[in-house]
């Protein structure tokens, strides 16, 4: 049992506490029942297929789309999923930013990694849609900028090109965001992995754990857990954190410009960005509140994902419900009050229409079911979050189909209304996505953590030295012939190696990676989890990569924003509607989406520039015991560098430390 | 600890992402080249015709003018191919018995028409009128190349949409005095920066906006 797992005494194993948080991210109850799940999901996923393949012989009108409602269930089935997507990210995104780099109240855990999960698989559940919702979707790429044939460039004014910038920069941040967390976890998998392998009982096939254990080592790109490697990691991670919130507003509100672009009736409300915001968020929340409770349930993860936090959850779902309440309270008071008949018709249509249906749906299941989160005993009922959870799902998706269907069944002309069914492929192409996103979520929950293992080990303590010395075997020393990379020490407690790490850094000033007159040892640290102390020792801590990270969004914002107005005004002037060259206001949203991209990938470069990775072969993996720096041990490696390196003289200094402020637990010659 | 990889796994590592980077931008400017290659356009490429009709002969050596044949060039959408009996109006008189022209004189009896093999193809979401090119100002030569020097006839220009639009763009570089029109040497003269934009005003080309629009060609 979980709950029993995070206590420190009660694990027997070799390994001890961390093992035990790791396996308690990477337990895996389902057994046969994730195989069923995984053959209906894939039924699904096929289904998906064949009906795309239907769409491209046949076109959009599959969908019972027509000539007046040119979006049905295609752009509400995007706006949706995208929806969660925004709500999702922008979640795991706060809850990043929320409490420091230290742990944060809610306990990020699983809700963090199950929220980025969710971002990223619903991104790309909706990823699909702009492309099928084409007329010609084998030219898609029409809506990139690149040099063609056709002497074009893209119509910047046009939201479709926003929706190709969004969608687009949308995928890297998502999959940053979770790439990023799930870094050091990859890294705990490999070497748990490694272990395994080597441990495979003489005589049988030892290639395909090696292989495993490798692709997971090519995956995490060479983690050493380096004092370094976690400071930029963390800066990375809020980083990515933040933009991604950024992208979530540009996107939202991007979208409902795009509605308000149109001379349509019921789209142009200036409150309506802000209730798209807060629909997304809303409905983000809800779908990552009930799929937390889903994977607590089955993965008995009650200790990891407390009522606390199921009660953090309802309230936030209770505010976001009040705010959406109010969104759309407003849309219809200002409508009724002061806007045009047409608008106040769409009002009137969205309660008495054929589509009537959909804002009924809204009112039960989106506004109403939240006000139960006002009884505390509700809110910390897990039941009660995952059925309110799905619930808003439903009518977040019924919100998309009223605000869409019912403006273009019918605007000014009695002759351009069109009544619009929902049809069978309709619904049959949105089942197919829902199966795109339960394969990848399936596939997710099996080969990968749940929850953040870096996070748990945080909570359980391990990051302020509660983990005990345990028995170590002695490593074989190199042998007289073997080049010397440097000497290590191994550590119980991220304060001993703080000290020794302040101890040796006095001795020998000039420590780093700089190669200067009478540097003769490079200091590094490596431990489980983000190690401020020990950068302090180290005299790194000063180190930020934010203002790369902002340099280039501010760069690829305005590059981007630049290219617009080159081919709006000047490369490709076309006059649509008597629109200005420079129309300035259309090009904010995709410059913005492409700012966040462009400081994300950055983020990334530096990350990877600054840490030297990937690596996948490395000096410090000679350590012995190095296995464990992904579990509970520090290490402090003081590398040769130049003639000078006296082996003998650091291991004697490190050796000297008073018990209890840097003596090691032990102490051995690294080879190369 | 051991290592995991091996210590060439780092060089096969970097191979591997460089090998992916470039197999990526590579493949890119393949897929862009192979695009705009003759292959795909046809650009260069004189296709076998039942009679092996030479323009260099004809319009070159001979100096038939364009219109004898293509008679509506002047005057419709199409500049038309000429009827059978176009042909035999020499070709009744001279060669009389000449093999290569024999697909000529069968059609003549039967009254089927001679089935050349088209080389300049529009798309039919594109509307092309030779005549309001050519009286105009634009000459044959600006599409066609200069027809009077190929042997066999070929298409010279892309007709991809880059072509039309950088005409579109700036109708003044090419347009010509009418006694011009016809002539397939035809290069800019000195004056074209001064003479280009008086003949654009004369004719009432609105070059750069109404050009532009994009039902000008796709109606």
């Amino acid at each position: 049992m979980a709950g029993a797992v995070l206590t420190p005494d009660t694990p027997t194993r070799p390994g001890g506490t961390a093992r035990a948080v790791s396996d308690a991210a990477l337990h895996d109850p389902l057994g046969r029942r994730w195989w069923i799940a995984f053959a209906a999901a894939s039924g699904l996923l096929a289904l998906f297929f064949g009906v795309i393949l239907y769409l491209l012989f046949t076109g959009v009108g599959i969908w019972n789309n027509n000539n007046a409602v040119v979006w049905a269930l295609d752009i509400a089935s995007y706006d949706w999923w995208i929806g969660i997507a925004c709500g999702s990210l922008t979640l795991a995104g706060i809850l990043r930013l929320a409490g420091g780099t230290e742990g944060s109240v809610l306990g990020r855990g699983a809700i963090s990694r199950l929220a980025e999960a969710n971002a990223l698989l619903c991104t790309i559940a909706a990823g699909l849609y702009p492309i099928i919702h084409l007329g010609r979707p084998w030219f898609f790429y029409w809506n990139l900028p690149y040099p063609n044939t056709l002497g074009l460039w893209p119509q910047f004014r046009s939201p479709l090109v926003w929706d190709a910038i969004d969608i687009v920069s949308f995928l890297v941040v998502t999959v940053s965001l979770w790439y990023i967390g799930l870094l050091p976890d990859l890294a705990t998998l490999r070497d748990r992995a490694f272990a395994e392998a080597q441990s495979e009982r003489a005589g049988r096939p030892r290639r395909w754990p090696m292989l495993k254990a490798q692709a997971y080592g090519v995956a995490a790109a060479g983690w050493r857990g380096s004092a370094s490697h976690w400071q930029v990691w963390a800066q990375a991670y809020r980083i990515v954190a933040l933009l991604g919130i950024l992208l979530v507003v540009s996107l939202q509100t991007g979208a409902s410009v795009m509605l308000a672009g149109s001379v349509l009736p019921g789209w142009h409300d200036t409150i309506l960005p802000v209730t798209f915001l807060v629909n997304a968020v809303f409905s983000g929340v809800a779908v990552t509140a009930a799929l937390t409770m889903l994977v607590r349930a089955l993965y008995r993860l009650d200790a990891v994902v407390t009522l606390r936090h199921a009660e953090i959850l309802a309230r936030i779902l209770l505010g976001l419900g009040l705010a959406s309440l109010y969104g759309h309270t407003a849309e219809l008071v200002s409508g009724f009050l002061h806007g045009d008949a047409y608008a106040r018709a769409t009002l009137v249509r969205r309660f008495a229409g054929p589509q009537a249906w959909a804002a009924w749906t809204v009112l039960t299941c989106a506004l109403l079911p939240v006000h139960l989160f006002w009884w505390a005993r509700l809110r910390r009922s897990p039941g009660a979050l995952a059925l309110v959870g799905c619930l808003v799902a439903v009518g977040a998706y019924a919100d998309h189909v009223m605000v869409l269907v019912v403006t273009l069944s019918h605007d000014f002309l009695p002759a351009a209304a069109l009544d619009y069914r929902v049809g069978l492929w309709g619904i049959a192409t949105f089942a197919g996505s829902v199966g795109m996103f339960l394969v990848l979520l399936l596939l997710f929950l099996r080969a990968l953590p749940v929850a953040s293992i870096t996070d748990l080990r945080r909570q359980a303590g391990l990051g302020d030295g509660s983990a005990r010395a345990g028995a170590e075997a002695d490593a074989p020393e190199p042998g007289a012939g073997t080049p010397l990379w440097g000497v290590s020490a191994e550590f119980a407690t991220q304060a001993d190696l703080a000290a020794a790490l302040r101890a040796l850094a006095r001795r020998h000033p000039q420590h780093d990676d700089q190669p200067r007159r009478g540097n003769t040892i490079r200091l590094d640290a490596f431990g489980p989890v983000p190690m401020p102390d020990a950068l302090k020792g180290l005299g790194r801590h000063n180190r930020s990569i934010l203002p790369y990270a902002l340099g280039a969004a501010l760069a690829g914002g305005a590059a981007f924003y630049g290219m617009c107005v080159y081919a709006t005004a000047y490369g490709y002037v076309l006059d649509v509607g008597g629109r200005p060259r420079f129309s300035w206001p259309s090009f904010v949203v995709p410059s913005v989406s492409f700012a966040m991209m462009s400081g994300t990938l950055a983020v990334h470069a530096v990350f990877l520039f600054v840490n030297r990775l990937p690596r996948l072969n490395h000096p410090a993996f000679n350590i012995p015991g190095f296995g464990r720096a992904m579990q509970d041990r520090y290490f402090l490696a003081a590398e040769a560098r130049g003639p000078d390196f006296d082996a003998a003289r650091i291991a004697r200094q490190l050796a000297a430390l008073p018990e209890g402020a840097g003596r090691p637990l032990a102490i051995a010659r690294v080879p190369r | 600890m051991a290592q995991l990889f091996a210590p060439g796994a780092d060089a096969l590592l970097r191979l591997a992402i460089l090998s992916g980077a470039a197999l990526i931008a590579g493949g890119a400017v393949v897929v862009a080249g192979i695009a705009r290659s003759d292959y795909v356009t046809g650009v260069g490429i004189a296709p076998a015709q039942p009679v092996p009709f030479s323009h260099k002969h004809h319009s070159g050596e001979l100096g038939i003018d364009c219109r004898y044949c293509h008679t509506t060039v002047e005057t419709q959408a199409t500049a038309g191919l000429p009827p059978t009996q176009t042909c035999m109006t020499c070709h009744s008189q001279i060669w009389t018995g000449s093999d290569m022209l024999k697909p000529v004189r069968d059609s003549y009896a039967s009254g089927e028409p001679v089935r050349w093999v088209r080389l300049n193809k529009l798309p039919q979401y594109v509307s092309y009128n030779h005549s309001v090119h050519v009286t105009k100002g634009i000459g044959c030569s600006t599409c066609h190349g200069d027809v009077t020097t190929m042997q066999m006839t070929f298409r010279a220009n892309a007709f991809e949409m880059q072509f039309c639009l950088d005409c579109h763009r700036a109708p003044e570089r090419w347009v010509r005095m009418p006694d011009q029109v016809w002539n397939m040497n035809w290069t800019p003269p000195a004056d074209q920066a001064t003479l280009g934009p008086q003949l654009v005003a004369k004719n009432h080309i609105h070059g750069g906006d109404r050009l532009l629009e994009c039902g000008i060609c796709h109606r």
